[in-house]
């Protein structure tokens, strides 16, 4: 069910997100945009968002010990990291990645 | 609004706790929300699992339990302590949610509970569940750091329940024991259709749990503070407004192991009754109590002796020197005896104890020595609800209970225990020492015979290796002999009677009228009565008082 937003690129050094929304509740609407705005800023030719709608597939959500919507995973490059929130504190999102955050400004 | 609707809208499901059920009239509301809040090991946890897991044994009702404060699996060993079969119910009836957010997990921003919602939709609507418990959203929801959003979710999490049709319990912590403080639950309560608060208190070093229901929308419900305990098999609540049938009132009379005693009784206690002996330490009250036990045995009864703070051998030991044997019947399983430290545990947890003995052991009799001890633990007030339901327990299960009662104050005189439990008992014996002539003996009052005539006599109390009898006082003089000069009062009297034969017709008429006197017992038609009656009516007390003054 869920959708793959593939930018193509390098499958090695490639950075695979998932995120797991509650359909069109704000706060999902809200961190999708954020995890675009954030992947097309940072990592533009080398990204890959896969997107879980629980509200679709809510028994995936119970298997998978995703407890809030929105959850953002990062699977790939290791280790797995969960963000949970709609990702509004990019600051939070970057350390998180383990991104310099001085490359917002 | 018709009787069968307003049933409708208050439906219940009992939560499988008799006491529980008692102060919400019936249990939760069903397909509501019910709150249970309290501070850090109040029992939230335990009470809420208990309900689903009493609901799956007995009904089989499916449930949910969502952890999101301790490992789901944690939670799920935990109930194995209370002798539950988790692997078991787990297989058909319980899922758990592991809902602790891992350490880990980086927060950015809002969130919402409508993914989980959904989820737990699915999988409530997957498996049939009724019932589905929240526990310590307080912990995820904080998180948000946004008391409006926190109240949205909540208030999210309420409509998803009555959206589904769903029993919803939700645990929350709050500080300091009031709901009050949690500022940011402060709704809570409001929202619920029930709620209830947990607290724990600390008297004189011992802790004691407690509940109260603060609200139950469209239900009658125990305003007052009952008391609970967690024990062996989980949550107990002391509700003391259980309705019990009436036990039909005993007319067989039991002897009281003393055969003097009896005759004062008019022919002992009558069963299914209390009795109350009270006294200043070393009376004997242990060993009254001993005797009252070993007659019962000696019928063929099954009993019950719980000491505190004395070992059950040495009682056995000390009984031995009273021609009293226990020891055939504590090997036979006829007579248990129990042992318990007072301050090991809270009043209520004794209680809970006591009534959990007294279905194991299904006694005839019981003895508890001394009740008093109860006193010492957890606050007058709350020990003496419990010494109360102590009796009522008893007297509930038409077993016939002594109590024994220790008085520690300097005034001998002063006839009230510290329990205040001598108003509800049936019959009230006293013991007491007097002192005369450089001599201490017991002296043996009956106080109250509820129902049944007794004698006004004070008698004399003796201890021997062949058992326990009761010896009449003399009056001479004013005073009351007792021990040596009793036994030489006693000497005189036999010499005269042999003597002079006048003497013993004198004694033949005053029994005479004495038996024509329908107001004297029949323990005052003894033959061994008493020569002079002149003094009888004045109190042993009036006589020590005059001895003290003297020396």
């Amino acid at each position: 069910m869920s959708e793959v937003i593939d930018a193509g690129g390098h499958p090695n050094g490639a950075y695979v997100f998932r995120i797991y929304l509650a359909g069109g509740a704000p706060n999902s609407v809200r961190a999708l945009a954020n995890l675009y705005a954030i992947c097309r800023r940072h990592f533009p030719e080398s990204h890959r968002i896969e997107v879980v709608d629980v509200l679709k597939e809510p028994l995936r959500a119970l298997a998978e010990a995703i407890l809030v919507t929105p959850t953002v995973v990062k699977i790939s490059p290791a280790p797995e990291q969960q963000i949970i929130g709609n990702l509004s504190e990019e600051e939070e999102v970057l350390r998180a990645l383990g991104l310099p955050q001085k490359e917002i400004q | 609004m018709s009787d069968k609707k307003r049933a409708a809208l208050l439906e219940k499901i009992s939560s499988g706790i008799e006491g529980f059920d008692d102060i919400t009239a019936g249990g939760l509301p069903r397909r509501h929300t019910t709150l249970l809040m309290g501070g850090p090991g109040c029992g939230k946890t335990v009470l809420a699992l208990q309900i689903l897991v009493s609901g799956a044994i007995s009904h089989g009702t499916p449930a949910i339990f969502v952890a999101f404060e301790e490992n789901a699996r944690r939670v799920s060993a935990n109930a194995q302590a209370f002798g539950w079969d988790m692997p078991e119910l787990e297989k058909k009836h319980l899922f758990f949610v592991d809902a602790c957010m891992r350490a880990d997990v980086v927060k950015s921003g809002a969130f919402d509970l409508t993914g989980l919602l959904a989820a737990l939709g699915a999988k409530a609507s997957e498996m049939g569940a009724q019932l589905i418990v929240f526990d310590a959203i307080d912990v995820l929801l904080s998180l948000l750091h946004d008391p409006a959003a926190e109240c949205r979710e909540l208030f999210r999490l309420h409509e998803w329940l009555a959206e589904h049709g769903l029993t919803g319990i939700i645990t929350t912590k709050i500080e300091d024991g009031k709901a009050g403080t949690a500022q940011r639950y402060g709704f809570m309560p409001f929202m619920a259709d029930c709620a209830v608060l947990l607290t724990q208190r600390t008297t004189d070093r011992v802790t004691a749990r407690t509940m109260r229901v603060l609200k139950y929308r469209g239900s009658p419900h125990v305003l007052n503070e009952v008391p609970f305990v967690i024990g062996p098999t989980g949550v107990e609540v002391g509700s003391s407004n259980g309705v019990h049938p009436e036990p039909q009132p005993f007319t067989e009379r039991i002897s009281s192991g003393v055969e003097a005693l009896d005759a004062m009784l008019c022919d002992g206690f009558y069963r299914g009754t209390n009795i109350l002996i009270t006294g200043s330490s070393g009376t004997g009250k242990t060993t009254l109590a001993g005797a009252f036990i070993e007659a019962a045995c000696r019928r063929d009864e099954r009993t019950l002796f719980i000491s505190f703070d004395e070992n059950s051998r040495d009682i056995v030991r000390d009984l031995a020197t009273v021609n009293l044997d226990l020891a055939p019947h504590l090997a036979s399983g006829l007579l248990r005896m129990e042992s318990v430290r007072t301050e090991s545990a809270s009043s209520e947890e004794h209680f809970m104890r006591v009534k959990r003995l007294i279905t194991e052991q299904q006694p005839r009799c019981v003895a508890i020595d001394p009740i008093s001890a109860l006193a010492r633990v957890g606050g007058g007030l709350a020990a003496r609800a419990v010494a109360e339901r102590l009796i009522y327990l008893c007297r509930n299960a038409g077993v016939t209970a002594l109590f024994t009662s220790l008085l520690e104050g300097i005034d001998p005189h002063l006839e009230t225990t510290s329990l205040h439990v001598s108003t509800i008992s049936d019959s009230w014996l006293q013991l007491s020492y007097a002192l005369l002539d450089g001599e201490r003996n017991r002296a043996l009052s009956i106080i109250k015979s509820r129902g049944s005539k007794h004698s006004n006599q004070q008698r004399e109390l003796i201890f021997s290796d062949t058992g326990i009898t009761l010896a009449e006082l003399y009056a001479a003089g004013g005073t009351m002999l007792m021990g040596t000069l009793r036994m030489e009062k006693e000497k005189a009297v036999e010499t005269s009677r042999n003597h002079h034969e006048i003497d013993q017709e004198q004694r033949e008429t005053v029994q005479t009228m004495t038996e024509g006197d329908p107001r004297l017992s029949a323990a005052e038609r003894d033959p061994r009565k008493r020569t002079g009656g002149t003094a009888k009516k004045k109190p042993a007390s009036a006589k020590t008082g005059k001895l003290g003054k003297s020396k």
